[in-house]
């Protein structure tokens, strides 16, 4: 099996938009919250990795099926033992300071730079045992045992490129340029007014013709969400990323004239919502409480009417729009008679139970309210904690929790976006990320090394099968549903996104229809 | 009962109390009137006032009644603040009576004292306090507690130094009474009047103030406040109008019939000042 | 002189008041759950120990606790408020950028309330037991009474989304590319709505306050003496109450023009005003120490320096004080 995958494909995608843009224009983005810094190499956050992603690239760009496309290479092959990676890079790509973009700083973002900083990369390097660049525009990365997902890791926010004639040899974090990011890609930064907005232009000079349509973005952050709601009424912002303004207010907006609604720009990352419940002790270690919790959830009344009807609900560990995912597992409706069963079957004495939510605005917190009365009703006695950013972090990272709301990435597969959150290995204080629930189970652990471990597709999506079936029967977590953050923009924004990280990198092929 | 007199001729107090009563009946009685609590969700969300019968004041977001959560609501505000303020007055009163009563070093470092939490940007402390203990309606009451209370402090202490000086005080010193008597048992029941004038106005802050915090989601969770409504409500201001107004209306309310109460007992316990301050 | 001594015998206990309050607040802050590497590390969304350790690493939160506060407080001594790791900017900076919009949005506020205020309390006690007087010592209650965040939303339903008439939130047109006086009045327009709602409070207790103070003062010996000496009415109340009976009103507002600027944390989230007390409450949520502490220092500063500014005024109104001290 050899892949090879040329610009052929690529034009042919482009082309499909490529009837009379106009090119021009002025785009009004709201960020919320103000990203702590746009240096994508050192911080990784959602805001940040927005508007980064404009400013910096990664070798590959993902279509809306996850389908690798080109970035800044514009070719790769993978060796048939699936051991060896090799990418051509684009001819004449130049830094924003005018430096020429080569081999040499995919090498130094690799293996140097984010090696140090990217946690997430960094596991996935792992399995990197070298990289080689024969010549300026050719990088090679050789394994050293294949690795399933690894064609999914080239994304701009998992694989940020960095300028090594900035960086090579400095402080990284200290550096003075973080200040004024430059990166390849199609905008460029041009200023920041903190608490009010970040100001990017279009690189001129960039390696595609025509791109990128617009003159300029501006990111403006309006720290109130019914204040952004009523900014994009007014036409003072075009586009409403996803999960800025409450879901009230997404349907509400989008009857309005000019407003367009779409779900897509999100299938890379498959934001995926769970309670974590601790199964290291109190009634949450319990299996039978952890699947009466299940039962005694409406989670389609939460879908309905908390989120208002945007997401679907999970069925197991893994989401449907990510490789590998299967609905043939046991399913959990909503039947409280069978909750209260098996409460009394496990002898549940009425323990006060803690239940956190996550910090991220009025849905979450309505949310779990709805969750609470839920319990509530099947005679789980359910307190909800206050908390913030800060004090949720602390408290799940520490394991000082009963039952605690989070949702998280799957980066396409489950070897990179979910695995982590189930196996043994992954078990360690201090970390809001990994395993923070404590499952123990061995078995299920050599099946996720076995399916991570081998390029035979058949073979991953039958161990996969069986995983996600025996967990759900063990209820580790207790899966809420898949989320849908829509971005809300005005008609006017043509090709907004394109992309399966939209918003992220898809600024460079949109136009504004005048 | 000349007091109450006194009191009665002030038809705006009069009126403020029977609002307040009338606020603590409903507070009491809210488990009577919705015994389902305030978080259980009655109906279909988002139902304007008035549209579906039993439901006067509509739905919100989840679909509870929202005549329920201001029900409830009463009990959080009118808690917080009345503890708040029994908890500011046992911080200020003794500050302020050992300073005025006997002056000196001990003044000069209870008013230094005073001074420095009164630098601190009152809202911004309460809002750091109740951040770092977590929000329960404890860390509230006690955040606001701890923000109010050097006025009271200044103003026992003043009233403390005029008192001091004035013959009774010598006359028991003369009877062989010890100061700390002198202070408990003839000094600090002369200052009584103006304390309780300020504390039913501090009932108020503190329900403006718990209100506040609660709207910047500073709130206890598993109490219905009034505060947390409106918070919770801005983002859906314009599509459910119902859902912030009538909680602001409630606390507009409350707070302003305990300002007009005081107003009556100002009136009632200096009658010296009321002929100046009052038509 | 005298005040000159004054003065600086007070500047030098108002920089001991600093420094205490810079080390209260950082025990306080300290006490919160969480620091800022988790909270980096939680918004990253992946994050493994050896991040977090570095991070640590990188604050300085990998020191022992007092050799943090002795780091701080020096550092504060010479007046260096730190860096924010959080916004990768020096926090001096961060305030210096935020202040002038919270100094424009409380200082326009405050003049508003003063002037409306007293002028609406001198009226009411002139026309004393009037319709006129009845109305605004109401509408003095009501404002009163009313939560600022709850007339803010209100504000914002009604004259920016219903008549459309002010812009609802912001500083100013962003990119608007205004220069000169345009800028000046566009930003005036994003000041209206929020600035009135921050006064409409504090009009009602300067209101009430002048009132009062004037119908007390009017009971005093010396204006007797006065109309007994048969001076006109309207000079007896210019020259003898109102001045008097201003003095109350000058020592709330200094007390107040402090504690504004921390005050303003609501109507600055309602109306997302980049200003400090916004800047505060953000940097609180993201237990960026230095920030909140830095916020923390200036604002009290500020009350401070109100306050000493109080003492001035009130020498120059009431001459007697000067020999007193």
């Amino acid at each position: 099996m050899k892949l090879k995958i040329t610009t052929a494909l690529a034009t042919a995608l482009l082309a499909q938009g490529a009837f009379a843009q106009e090119q021009g224009g002025r785009l009004d983005v709201v960020v919320q919250p103000e990203p702590p810094s746009l240096m994508l190499g050192l911080v990784q956050n959602g805001p940040t990795q927005m508007i980064a992603g404009e400013i910096y690239e990664g070798l590959l760009r993902y279509d809306t099926d996850l389908n690798p496309m080109p970035g800044l290479a514009e070719s790769w092959e993978i060796s048939e033992d699936g051991m060896s990676y090799t990418f051509t890079l684009h001819e004449g790509v130049l830094w924003h300071d005018g430096e020429p973009f080569t081999s040499a700083d995919v090498k130094f973002s690799a293996d140097v730079f984010l090696r140090e900083t990217h946690p997430r990369l960094r596991a996935s390097l792992e399995y990197v045992e070298s990289i080689e660049t024969p010549d300026d525009r050719t990088v090679i990365f050789n394994l050293s045992e294949p690795f399933g997902p690894f064609i999914s890791v080239f994304e701009v926010g998992t694989m940020p490129m960095i300028p090594a004639h900035i960086y090579e040899g400095t402080d990284f974090a200290n550096n003075d340029a973080n200040n004024t990011p430059i990166g390849t890609g199609a905008f460029k930064f041009e200023s920041w007014e903190r608490g009010s907005f970040i100001h990017l232009v279009a690189n001129e000079d960039y390696y595609i013709d025509d791109l990128p349509h617009l003159d300029e973005i501006y990111y403006r952050v309006i720290p109130d969400a019914a204040s952004r709601a009523v900014a994009f009424e007014t036409g003072e912002v075009d586009v409403l990323p996803g999960g800025s303004v409450e879901n009230w207010d997404v349907a509400r907006l989008s009857e309005g004239d000019n407003a367009c609604v779409t779900s897509e720009g999100w299938e890379f990352f498959a934001p995926h919502a769970w309670m974590w419940l601790n199964n290291r002790e109190g009634p949450t270690s319990d299996v039978r409480f952890r699947q009466a919790v299940m039962y005694a959830m409406d989670r389609q009344f939460m879908v309905d009417v908390v989120w208002n009807g945007f997401g679907k609900v999970a069925t197991g560990p893994v989401s449907s729009s990510t490789n590998f995912y299967t609905d043939d597992v046991t399913q959990y409706e909503y039947d409280p008679d069978r909750a209260r069963e098996l409460l009394e079957e496990m002898g549940y004495d009425g323990a006060p139970v803690r239940l956190l939510p996550l910090p991220y605005g009025e849905t979450w917190q309505r949310w779990a309210e709805a969750v609470r009365q839920n319990l509530q009703e099947v005679g789980i006695n359910t307190e909800i904690e206050a908390t913030d950013v800060a004090g949720w972090n602390e408290a799940t990272a520490q394991w000082d929790y009963d039952i605690a709301f989070t949702y998280l990435y799957q980066y396409g597969d489950p070897a990179l976006g979910v695995s982590r959150t189930y196996t043994m290995d992954q078990i360690e204080r201090g970390s809001p990320w990994n395993n923070v629930e404590g499952y123990e189970n061995p078995e299920l652990d050599e099946k996720w090394a076995a399916a991570a471990g081998t390029a035979d597709t058949e073979e991953r999506q039958r161990l996969y099968t069986e995983i996600q079936q025996e967990l759900v029967d063990d209820v580790p977590v207790a899966w809420l549903q898949e989320l849908d953050f829509p971005t809300i923009y005005n008609c006017n924004v043509q090709n907004l996104v394109t992309t399966g990280i939209g918003l992220n990198d898809g600024l460079r092929d949109a136009w504004i229809e005048e | 009962m000349k007091l109450w007199k006194r009191f009665a001729r002030n038809r705006a107090a009069l009126v403020g109390l029977a609002v307040l009563i009338a606020v603590i009946v409903l507070a009491l009685a809210a488990p009577l009137l919705y015994p389902g609590g305030p978080w259980r969700m009655v109906q279909r969300p988002f139902l304007p006032p008035m549209g579906v019968d039993g439901l006067y004041l509509g739905t919100d977001t989840l679909g509870r009644d929202v005549a329920a959560g201001i029900v409830y609501g009463a009990r959080v505000s009118l808690l917080v603040g009345l503890v708040s303020t029994l908890v500011a007055l046992c911080i200020g009163v003794p500050l302020g009576a050992v300073a005025g009563f006997y002056g000196g070093w001990t003044d000069e470092g209870a008013m230094r004292f005073t001074e420095f939490f009164q630098t601190i940007p009152n809202f911004a402390l309460a809002i750091v306090l109740v951040a770092i203990l977590q929000p329960t309606l404890g860390s509230i009451t006690l955040a606001i507690a701890i923000v109010s209370w050097p006025p009271v402090a200044r103003l026992v202490r003043a009233e403390v130094m005029s008192l001091r000086k004035r013959e009774f005080v010598d006359a028991a010193h003369l009877a062989g009474l010890s100061r700390p008597r002198i202070l408990i048992s003839q000094v600090l029941p002369n200052a009584v009047s103006p304390i309780i004038v300020m504390a039913s106005l501090m009932v108020a802050t503190a329900i403006l103030l718990e209100s506040s915090l609660a709207f910047l989601g500073l709130g206890d969770p598993n109490a219905m406040s009034w505060g947390y409504m409106i918070g919770a409500a801005r983002t859906v201001i314009r599509s459910a109008w119902w859902l912030s107004f009538f909680p602001g209306i409630a606390i507009i309310i409350t707070v302003l019939a305990l300002n007009l109460i005081g107003e009556g007992l100002n009136d009632a316990l200096n009658p010296n000042l009321e002929r100046a301050g009052k038509p | 002189m005298v005040i000159l001594t004054a003065i600086l015998s007070r500047l030098a206990k108002a920089i001991l008041t600093l420094l205490a309050i810079a080390v209260l607040n950082f025990f306080l802050i300290h006490a919160a759950p969480g620091d800022p590497a988790a909270v980096l590390a939680g918004e990253a969304g992946a994050a493994d120990p050896q991040f977090i350790a570095q991070l640590r690493e990188r604050f300085g939160l990998d020191q022992p606790f007092h050799v943090q506060l002795w780091t701080y407080v020096s550092n504060v001594l010479t007046l260096d408020l730190g860096y924010s790791f959080r916004q990768d900017a020096p926090v001096s900076q961060l305030i210096a950028d935020r202040l002038p919009a919270t100094l424009l949005l409380t200082a326009t506020a405050f003049v508003i309330s003063l002037t409306l205020g007293t002028a609406f309390g001198v009226l009411a006690a002139s026309q004393r037991g009037r319709p006129a007087d009845s109305l605004i010592t109401t509408f003095a209650l009501l404002f009163y009474a009313t939560p600022l965040y709850w007339a803010a939303l209100m504000a914002i339903l009604v004259f920016s989304v219903q008549l459309g008439w002010l812009p609802g939130f912001g500083f100013e047109t962003v990119g608007g590319g205004y220069g000169g006086l345009e800028r000046v009045l566009d930003v005036a327009r994003h000041l209206v709505l929020p600035a009135l709602t921050l006064g409409l409070f504090f009009m009602a207790v300067y209101m009430r306050l002048t009132r009062s103070s004037m119908l007390e003062v009017a009971q005093m010996d010396f204006v007797k003496t006065a109309r007994a000496k048969g001076l006109r009415g309207s000079v007896i109340q210019r020259r003898h109450i109102l001045r008097n009976a201003l003095l109350p009103v000058v020592t709330l507002a200094g007390l107040q023009a402090g504690q504004l600027v921390g005050g303003a944390v609501l109507t600055e989230t309602v109306f997302a005003w980049p200003g400090i007390g916004r800047l505060m409450f953000e940097s609180l949520e993201a237990r960026d120490y230095n920030t909140i502490l830095g916020v923390f220092i200036v604002s009290a500063a500020m009350v401070i320096l109100f306050n000493i500014a109080t003492d001035l005024i009130y020498r120059l109104i009431d001459p007697r004080i000067g020999a007193k001290a």
